[in-house]
């Protein structure tokens, strides 16, 4: 793993951004390979949703100045969304997150320190949200803004232990958090190789398709104050009208 | 039995080791990375060209993996006595994803050496959430504000919509650099005007610097296209404007495409943006007509080939 000079290794963050082609691709792996750029310790995993690595996402990553594994994945042409489907069919960058997820259990030793965060291209994240996820053990979480309709969604937290959830939106998930929201401890996921997202999952509930095979509610690590501060917002970019 | 001098002595030497590893240690800022920055300025450029990287093909054909080892840049980058400072001027207004707008356009910003961001809230006052934002981001940064006056004839809230957003607050800035740089004795420097959530590459920065009067160069999703250009001659000469939108427009030009020395904003000390009467579209125009003629125009990104820029923008949550 990357680590600062110095010596000390800090646990390496495990970026997992998929991605597709659209007008506004470039731009959002531009900005968001800025802020990474400024995190110690952090490897971006890419997975491009195609049959083959782009030279646009290739060139990017290239002149980035990040650590970096480009991979791709392509969405089977039947689960794939047409234009003009509605937003709340099934959700998206499935078959990509679990090929990052079968990289870390291809590439990483058993034991090996690290922590896996799920970066969607278009989300925006503050420098000090990877400060806040690096000491986690099994699942820590946190809340997210702009998301599930409320200025925030986030988990409720008594006595430093997960309670219950704010949220408005699908609020009987076993986990509702968004995908931003949460991070994996490696070790973790390396114990548990037949952990991913369900490609059949229903929209809302990937996030918990992952995590009810790792952890139970009760055991959530609340990063960011006791899930006080939103570090992390769920933007959205619109199309161009081009 | 020990002298008290050298007790004194003892407690000198071991009183600035205790001190400096208790900060250090507690230091939020990973310590290794301001320690272990050396020769500040080029350490960037040289990212190309000596890294200790390895490439390394997988069993999986086309998967490139690159392992960087060297250090992660303090944020900003030490201030350099040679370099022009930029003036990046963004107007803001509050609204539910302003705070993320700002959060990552600042994680851009802390890259860019020898940068001054001036900040221009849309308000009455300068706000507490603004005023944390700045000091936390560690920038070099001035905080102004001018509310945009509201027309109560209309919807409560709405403000006066014939003066364009964010012109008062743009002219507010220059206002501020008029005031506070001599045009005889001030340090170089270049004015941009850059919108909150605009997505701008590290490259564009480095491509203002070199601004003699006013630079310019592509923006991708302007004017109802893929991207917006001026157009450049062989001579290398700006002669018109690649864009479907009222291209007879004298700068048919973004407010993201350009940037002007800060010698010809202090010498030209009456251009501004035009409050009102200005159609949709030539505001850029109101100011630059004021300060340079198309033959000036100094093209950049490599002859105005290259997407530096890209006019983003953020959906309602």
């Amino acid at each position: 793993a990357a680590v600062g000079e110095g010596g000390e290794a800090l646990p390496t963050i495990f970026v997992v951004t998929p991605t597709y082609a659209r007008p506004v691709q470039k731009a959002e792996l531009v900005r968001l390979s800025q802020t990474l750029l400024h995190v110690p310790s952090l490897h971006w995993l890419v997975v491009e949703d195609s049959a083959a690595p782009t030279p646009l996402v290739g060139g990017l990553l290239a002149s980035s100045g990040l650590s970096y594994t480009h991979l791709y994945a392509p969405t089977p042409p039947e689960k794939r969304r047409k234009p003009g489907d509605p937003p709340w069919l099934r959700a998206r960058g499935v078959e990509q997150r679990n090929r990052a997820l079968r990289w870390l259990r291809e590439t990483r030793r058993p034991g090996e320190s690290g922590v896996v965060y799920f970066a969607d291209d278009d989300n925006t994240y503050s420098l000090r949200l990877f400060q806040e996820m690096r000491s986690t053990r099994g699942v820590s979480v946190w809340p997210v803004g702009l998301v599930g309709g409320l200025r925030f969604e986030r988990p409720l937290v008594e006595g430093g232990r997960v309670v219950g959830f704010h949220t408005a939106w699908k609020p009987e998930r076993p986990f509702p958090l968004d995908m931003a929201g949460f991070a994996v401890g490696l070790p973790l996921l390396l114990a548990h190789p037949g952990a991913r997202f369900d490609p059949e999952a229903e929209r809302g509930y990937l996030e918990s398709s992952l995590l009810g095979g790792l952890v139970t509610p009760a055991q959530l690590e609340p990063k960011a104050d006791n899930c006080t501060q939103v570090l992390v917002w769920h933007t959205r970019t619109e199309k161009p009208r081009a | 039995m020990p002298k008290r001098r050298d007790i004194l002595a003892i407690v000198l030497i071991v009183l600035p080791w205790t001190l400096l590893i208790t900060v250090w240690h507690q230091s939020t800022i990973a310590p290794l990375l301001a320690v272990h920055k050396d020769d500040g300025g080029d350490s960037r450029r040289d990212l190309a060209a000596g890294l200790d990287s390895k490439e390394y093909c997988l069993s999986d054909r086309d998967i490139v993996e690159v392992v960087r080892t060297e250090y992660v840049y303090t944020r900003p980058p030490p201030w350099s006595d040679t370099l022009p400072t930029i003036h990046v001027i963004t107007p803001t207004y509050s609204r539910p994803v302003q705070k993320a707008e700002l959060t990552r356009l600042a994680n851009t910003l802390l890259h860019v050496p020898n940068l001054h961001w001036i900040l221009v809230e849309d308000s009455q006052r300068r706000t507490p959430l603004i005023t944390r934002l700045l000091r936390d981001t560690g920038l070099n940064y001035t905080h102004l504000n001018v509310e945009t006056p509201r027309n109560y004839k209309l919807r409560g809230d709405m403000r006066d919509p014939r003066i364009p957003r964010g012109t008062m607050q743009r002219n507010l800035a220059l206002r501020w650099l008029r005031e506070t740089f001599n045009k005889n004795n001030s340090q170089p420097g270049i004015v941009y005007f850059a919108d909150d959530d605009n997505t701008y590459s590290l490259e564009l920065f480095e491509e203002m610097r070199s601004t003699r009067k006013v630079s310019v160069w592509p923006v991708a999703f302007v004017g109802g296209l893929r991207y917006e250009s001026p157009k450049v001659n062989a001579a290398g000469k700006v002669y018109g404007w690649k864009t479907v939108f009222d291209p007879h427009r004298p700068f048919a030009i973004d407010m993201a495409g350009f940037a002007v020395n800060l010698r010809l904003i202090l010498q030209r000390s009456q251009a501004c943006f035009k409050l009102r009467g200005v159609k949709g579209g030539y505001q850029e125009s109101s100011l630059l007509r004021e300060l340079v003629t198309l033959n000036d125009l100094e093209p950049k990104a490599a002859n105005c080939t290259k997407i530096l820029v890209w006019h983003t923008r953020t959906e309602k949550p």
